[in-house]
């Protein structure tokens, strides 16, 4: 008989033990490592900075990040290099991060989290989430109200006109160049494309078909567009971009000079997209 | 035994000791020194969870790109063929990047299974095409394979061009071989059909030495050209098709190791086979190690170290006159 109350009673003890275990929130992870330089600064602006134990290679903002233990490349970390710095979260994306690391890193028994949001109006609600899901809630809702802000007021004039369009006189025809050779550039469903609509800015390769097409030069110069963006995939871009911008040299944006080499703040969802917004804006106002 | 049996046999035993070490020193590099003696939780995961099976799978691939690499040097009586050469990786490599750039990477397994079917497929239209009125012949054999190569290259390199999405880059390290990401459930399948055409290639060597004097010494010998070489290309292509299915595409081994090996052993097939498979996985093996670990923790595609040390290598071998058929 006291063999069975102590039965029964461990038995209770063991389902209170698990009602407790189930109600109360698993702690958050402690040890993160970060696979995407955007996540990476989206961390530290969330105030998770202390609790990065490694980041890709590419990861360079802010300064802190480059002093974090390094797990190699996007598409090629060194499975071990994660390992060896034990995290109990791995965050990554499902832009640039394939698929086949999340998979290895499940099986490896290493919790992931992979922020979906690919489009620049899913960018807030893609932090809030992140933010809740590593315990940083109230500072991620803060970065990501900032953002909406941001995007609002640039959108939007007070009397509710898109303003961009009315202070850029109307769509100017732009070529967003990642690459030139080949010619690389932004097409439709990319950050940079909405980005572009925000600000009033056609994007002449909005037809592509594709999210970073390669595209034709005669196209190019057939569509004339007014404005040419160059973006930072590499810090020698200018010098990487003289043999193209010959090759277009009649264009009335060469002529014009209006050819704008632009930060990487719109390739990396993150903190900076605001930053990235006012530089477009700043480039589409080119006289 | 014969003396000449027996120093080759003593030259396959130090060889393979030798690969032995090899082995053992590429497991314990990588961005950590791995000490067995001194293991702590993280490095045993990393062990078993993470070199073990890339190990494995280099000397699976290896083995297997050496091994049909000496069969088919020999069935063409080519020294320039390798398992690439008959479009088998193409087909491979089309398949898979199907999976990998639209997103049919719906299982872990799909992408190898796809390139499996590609390879297959691919070395079958070969010996349709290779088939002409006397037979299979080499020169047909080889001109369909090289001609369906560049074709299905070609689709690929414009499959790849159309196409922006991410799975792009993981195309091109597929490409290049990279085994980073390799794990054991690629193993059985990829051992199964590397075993089978391991198989059916040794049980043929007696044809595949009868090939290489000639068309019509085979037949005096009793064997049927034709029949041995279907046999001997079916091997091939099952070990090449299992190969590119479990680690990509890894040029080179198959084209170099042969020619190591035969240099040393001779060309007899009953002993250039079997150490064409330790030669080929050891090769492998020990350019995944230095690809994991020059450049650590940033990964390189370990069909790029292969050619990288492998081509002044061959260079240097054909300087000196070594490289015969």
């Amino acid at each position: 008989m006291a063999d069975m109350k102590r039965v029964i009673l461990s038995l209770l003890l063991l389902a209170g033990w698990n009602e407790a275990a189930l109600s109360s929130p698993p702690p958050p992870p402690q040890r993160i490592v970060s696979l995407a330089p955007a996540l990476t600064e989206t961390l530290f602006s969330i105030g998770l900075g202390d609790r990065i134990a490694g980041v890709t290679n590419d990861c360079d903002r802010p300064k802190e990040a480059r002093r974090k233990p390094k797990i190699g490349g996007m598409a090629n970390p060194s499975l071990e290099a994660i390992v060896s710095l034990k995290p109990d979260m791995v965050v990554m994306t499902n832009d640039g991060n394939p698929k086949v690391i999340s998979d290895r890193l499940a099986r490896l028994g290493i919790k992931t989290y992979i922020f979906k949001s690919r489009r620049l109006a899913e960018i807030p609600d893609g932090i809030r989430e992140m933010g809740q899901a590593l315990g940083a809630g109230p500072a991620s809702e803060h970065l990501a109200g900032n953002i909406e802000t941001a995007l609002h007021d640039i959108a939007l004039l007070p009397d509710g006109n898109n303003a961009s369009e009315a202070v850029l006189g109307g769509g100017r025809k732009t070529l967003f160049v990642l690459w030139t050779s080949p010619l690389i550039v932004a097409g439709p469903g990319t950050i940079v494309d909405d980005a572009m609509k925000i600000a009033g800015l056609s994007n002449i390769a909005s037809d592509a078909g594709v999210a970073y097409p390669r595209f034709s030069v005669e196209t190019v110069i057939e569509r004339q567009p007014d404005l040419i963006l160059i973006g930072k995939m590499s810090d020698d871009m200018k010098t990487a971009s003289k043999g193209f911008l010959a090759s277009v040299n009649g264009l009335k944006a060469v002529k014009k000079g209006r050819i704008c080499f632009m930060g990487d703040a719109l390739y990396r969802p993150g903190p900076r997209i605001p930053e990235g917004m006012k530089e477009l804006i700043r480039c589409g106002k080119m006289p | 035994m014969t003396r000449a049996k027996g120093s080759t046999f003593l030259l396959a035993v130090v060889l393979f000791i030798a690969s032995l070490v090899i082995i053992i020193a590429s497991i314990a590099s990588g961005p950590r020194l791995l000490n067995p003696f001194r293991m702590d939780r993280e490095t045993s995961q990393m062990l078993l969870a993470i070199r073990l099976p890339r190990t494995a799978i280099a000397l699976l691939m290896g083995g297997a790109l050496g091994a049909s690499g000496a069969i088919l040097q020999g069935i063409f009586r080519n020294p320039l063929v390798d398992p690439y050469i008959l479009g088998i990786s193409s087909g491979a490599s089309l398949f898979a990047s199907f999976g990998l750039m639209f997103g049919l990477a719906l299982f872990s397994l799909s992408v190898p299974i796809l390139a499996f079917i590609g390879a297959i497929v691919t070395g079958a239209v070969v010996v349709i095409l290779g088939r002409g009125w006397k037979g299979l012949q080499p020169e047909r054999l080889l001109l369909a394979g090289v001609g369906i190569g560049f074709f299905l290259s070609a689709v690929l390199m414009l499959v790849m061009t159309t196409s922006g999405d991410d799975g792009l880059k993981r195309a091109i390290l597929w490409m290049s071989g990279d085994l980073s990401m390799v794990d054991w459930d690629l193993f059985p399948a990829g051992l199964f059909f590397v075993l089978i055409g391991f198989g059916l290639g040794l049980s043929r060597r007696h044809g595949l030495n009868a090939l290489t004097l000639g068309d019509e010494i085979a037949y005096s010998l009793g064997f049927d050209p034709t029949r041995e070489r279907l046999f001997l290309f079916v091997a091939a292509s099952l070990m090449t098709a299992a190969a590119v299915s479990v680690g990509g595409v890894v040029g080179f081994v198959g084209l170099v190791v042969p020619h190591i090996v035969r240099r040393h052993v001779g060309s007899d097939a009953s002993v250039v086979l079997p150490l064409s498979v330790v030669a080929g996985g050891t090769m492998l093996c020990l350019a995944d190690a230095i690809a994991r670990t020059v450049a650590a923790p940033l990964e390189l595609p370990a069909g790029v170290i292969v050619a990288l040390i492998g081509s002044p290598y061959f260079i240097f071998l054909l300087g000196k006159g070594k490289i015969s058929d």
